[in-house]
């Protein structure tokens, strides 16, 4: 009986912690990131699907330990960064993350327009709706409110699994090859790879987890379940990547059907998967966009606000927070009209997001690993030794990816 | 401290020299024999009577193996934008891995980039740049600088900056912008790693002469553990202040990194009905506990008054009122009265009570001074006061309060027997959050 009454009383303290882990998972599964796993879905079925087993560690790691600064320090990333390496530095980092974001909620928007061309509705009409939708609700609302908003498109995210199950996969072949890792030298499907990590594990993310564990004050004794809040979204976020791949590795792959959109993806399942399944499809794609349109924007404000020492907060009126939300709105107009152009190409727009993003990772994880490990803001909280073994070497990888990423998105 | 008053006198005669200290990091550091040793890296100051002035200047050399080496300021030759040069030679000079000046308060670690609290305009402001004000050999912290200008000047943009201004609008509001803030009015943010609180220059730094309300805003603008180690840096009466105008989750954080004589000193201090407001939330045990570090009087009246609900009169009320029984004669009531001493502010109203604390009736102060001092006090008694019971909505008693246009009104339980009164202001936040709720036309300016 007593319990019985621990756990509901813990289960009540995680649900209250809950949120920022499993926001920031999720809004990864975006527009672009839901167009690479159909890609690499359809063009090598269940090949890649063993890479989501170290994906899941590292993006545990990377995001535990902004967690955990937020609940160490109660500062956010940019905070930090400025307090510790100066302006010029957060200046130049703010800049990117602008550029890179920016950059991203145009994808956003492009996944918006897409799906409104699957339902049937003309993107003239779906696109400014969702903008207006998405500016308003941070704009007029609440923390908290927000946040409930964002935990419920979370759930949607169910759509992919429904499909997957679907689209009746072969269970066994699954299990199979993402316990043994398969790996080709082949160029196409080593780019594909490093277009899958680097969708999954993106600069904004660490922004915007700190960040939001900080609005939402979660205090040092309830941090263990902080930490699973990051460990379950890291989980739920890869598994429902695994999901697309797998619809698409199920129908598209063994018909050897190329795509190039998560577009196309929806438009092949429709023959082959039937009805319900390119409905699902298609409205997950809705969803991921216009919640990942939603905080990127914020995110980035929230980061560029905290460096330059602006005032911030869903909390307060645009009076009050006049930068923050004169970026918020900027960032998502620029992200809208640029989709609404007729003819716009988005290829370079999706490259020029790859590269930003691939100059600011290696910066933010060398600045996260020096400020986790730095005595006078984490006290006895700093990494241990192997903690920081792990986290070099995922740095070292994400190096590496980052500036093949980086030099092929120009080459191309 | 000479040198400070001498400065100043000199400083009214002489040119006002004020430089920024952006102006100064990363400028060269040469010896005696004018050999470069490092960068100016971060100045130490030591608080002087309002203006804190240098004392020490740090350099830094290397990298990505940086050492540090601290010079004490009189064996400083010169330091001005061009860098600075030494009295001594670079033979002299000790250079560590790390430079860890543990009580000074240094420029660059404490305040540049640094939030800090703005006592003049009651904000948290990020301190771009720091002006200084040069007297004699010393540079004395005079502003510190939290404009964009400010921003662009450390990036180095400003000049490139002001001109494309100057070229679209001459007259711009940017280019006159200053916004320094002088030092008087700021108050920095830094933990001392051994106490956990922070130093605050008392008298000059005026935390105490900002209103209740807008200090809890100031503090839930600041970090957890700024918020903890200004808390505990604080007098009792600041304390109590601060406390009961933060919500509840930064009362519950400040809370646990209190031991059991700073929760009783701070708790038998907070108003009765605040005190129960906080309470109410806490679970139980944490209550229970706290109830009994509290003086024994004042834990019982406490945990009565947790056993109503919070939003009946029994709630909402205080229990802290002044009351006298029927014969007593005005002259000794008054006497009374000038002797009590009250945690909150009871409204100027007396209530009038039998031998067996019977709600009789009511008077004030106004009444009770053009009474004859002689008389019974009774004979000062409105001739009608209404009251409500424990039980009471939220709804009756507002109602009521309008009604007769009452500042306070008094509770009384189903024997009739005085419980405690009512304020205005108790109803009127209690009524704000209901309307508010109902027509969401305003915004609730609520931090969570």
């Amino acid at each position: 009986m007593k319990n019985l009454k621990s756990f509901w009383a813990k289960t009540l303290i995680f649900l209250s912690v809950m949120g920022p882990g499993i926001i920031t998972a999720n809004v990864d599964n975006d527009a672009g990131g839901i167009t690479t796993y159909s890609v690499a879905g359809a063009h090598f079925g269940y090949a890649l699907i063993w890479s989501f087993i170290p994906i899941i560690i590292a993006l545990v790691i990377i995001q535990e330990m902004c967690s955990r600064m937020a609940v160490v320090t109660g500062k956010g990333l940019a905070d930090l960064i400025r307090e510790e390496f100066g302006v010029r530095v957060t200046f130049y980092a703010m800049l990117v993350l602008i550029l890179s974001n920016i950059f991203n909620t145009i994808s956003e928007f492009a996944g918006i327009a897409a799906s409104a061309e699957l339902f049937g509705i003309s993107k003239y009409l779906l696109v400014p709706i969702c903008a207006l939708f998405v500016w308003w609700l941070i704009v007029k609302g609440t923390y908290k409110s927000v946040e409930k908003v964002f935990l419920v498109a979370c759930l949607f995210y169910v759509c992919y699994i429904v499909s997957g199950f679907l689209s009746k996969p072969d269970w066994k072949t699954i299990a199979s090859s993402s316990i043994s890792p398969s790996f080709h030298f082949d160029k196409a499907y080593i780019f594909m790879l490093i277009g899958v990590v680097g969708t999954t594990i993106a600069p904004w993310m660490q922004f915007y987890q700190q960040s939001s564990v900080v609005e939402k004050g979660i205090r040092l004794e309830n941090y263990k379940y902080s930490r699973l809040d990051v460990i379950i979204g890291a989980f739920v976020v890869n598994i429902i990547a695994i999901f697309i791949i797998i619809v698409c590795a199920n129908t598209l792959f063994a018909h050897g059907i190329r795509i190039e959109t998560a577009k196309d993806a929806a438009l092949a399942l429709k023959p082959l998967a039937g009805q319900y399944c390119f409905y699902l499809f298609a409205f997950g794609l809705l969803n991921a966009s216009v919640f990942s349109a939603c905080i990127l924007p914020l995110s980035t404000a929230y980061s560029v606000c905290e460096g330059m020492g602006w005032e911030i907060g869903v909390n307060r009126t645009f009076k009050e927070a006049p930068q923050f939300y004169s970026l918020y709105t900027i960032i998502i107009a620029i992200g809208a009209a640029i989709i609404l152009i007729p003819g716009v190409k988005l290829v370079p727009i999706m490259l020029v997001s790859q590269a930003t993003n691939g100059i600011l990772l290696p910066f933010v994880l060398i600045f996260m690993l020096l400020l986790v490990n730095n005595k006078r803001l984490m006290g006895k909280y700093t990494n241990s030794r192997f903690y920081n073994f792990c986290t070099i070497i995922i740095i070292l990888v994400m190096i590496i990816l980052s500036l093949i990423l980086f030099f092929t998105a120009f080459i191309q | 401290m000479n040198l400070f008053s001498q400065a100043f006198q000199k400083n009214i005669s002489a040119a006002k020299m004020f430089i920024f200290f952006s102006r100064l990091m990363d400028r060269p550091v040469f010896d005696k024999e004018a050999r470069e040793v490092g960068e100016i890296y971060d100045i130490i100051v030591k608080p002087s009577q309002v203006y804190p002035i240098s004392d020490g200047l740090i350099i830094r050399k290397g990298f990505p193996n940086r050492r540090y080496a601290t010079i004490a300021w009189q064996d400083i030759e010169r330091l001005d934008k061009n860098g600075a040069k030494l009295k001594i030679s670079k033979s002299q000079l000790v250079f560590n891995q790390i430079h860890d000046e543990k009580k000074e308060l240094t420029l660059r670690r404490d305040v540049l980039d640094q939030q800090v609290v703005d006592t003049y305009n009651h904000k948290v402001i990020r301190v771009n740049d720091i002006q200084l004000l040069t007297v004699e050999q010393a540079l004395m912290i005079a502003h510190v600088d939290i404009s964009t200008r400010g921003l662009f000047r450390r990036l180095g943009f400003e000049k490139s900056v002001d001109l494309v201004v100057r070229l679209f609008n001459p007259k711009a509001k940017y280019l006159s912008d200053e916004r320094l803030i002088s030092w008087k009015y700021i108050q920095p943010l830094t933990i001392n790693p051994v106490s956990m609180t922070i130093k605050i220059d008392v008298p000059q730094k005026n935390l105490a002469n900002i209103p209740a309300a807008d200090l809890g805003d100031i503090f839930l603008d600041l970090n957890i553990n700024h918020q903890i180690a200004l808390f505990k840096s604080l007098n009792l009466a600041n304390k109590t202040k601060i406390f009961t105008n933060i919500d509840f989750k930064t009362q519950r954080s400040i809370l646990d990194e209190m031991d059991d004589h700073e929760l009783s000193e701070l708790l038998n201090n907070i108003p009765a009905d605040e005190a129960t407001d906080f309470l109410e939330k806490l679970p139980s045990e944490k209550t229970k506990h706290i109830l009994s570090l509290i003086e024994n009087k004042y834990s019982k009246r406490l945990s009565q008054l947790l056993g109503y609900s919070e939003d009946s009169a029994g709630g909402l009320m205080t229990t802290e009122y002044i009351a006298f029984a029927k014969e007593t004669t005005v002259q000794s009531a008054l006497n009374q009265i000038r002797e009590f001493k009250f945690k909150s502010e009871p409204a100027q109203f007396v209530y009038i009570i039998d031998e067996t604390n019977h709600f009789i009736g009511a008077t004030n102060f106004r009444r009770l001074i053009l009474a004859n001092p002689q008389e019974p006090i009774s004979n000062s008694a409105f001739p009608k006061t209404y009251f409500v019971h424990l039980d009471s909505s939220v709804k009756e008693v507002a109602y009521l309060m309008e009604k007769y246009k009452y500042f306070v009104i008094p509770v009384v339980n189903e024997d009739n027997v005085l419980q405690g009164i009512i304020t205005v202001d108790d109803i009127l936040s209690q009524l704000i959050a209901f309307a508010w709720r109902r027509l969401k036309k305003i915004k609730i300016i609520q931090k969570t």
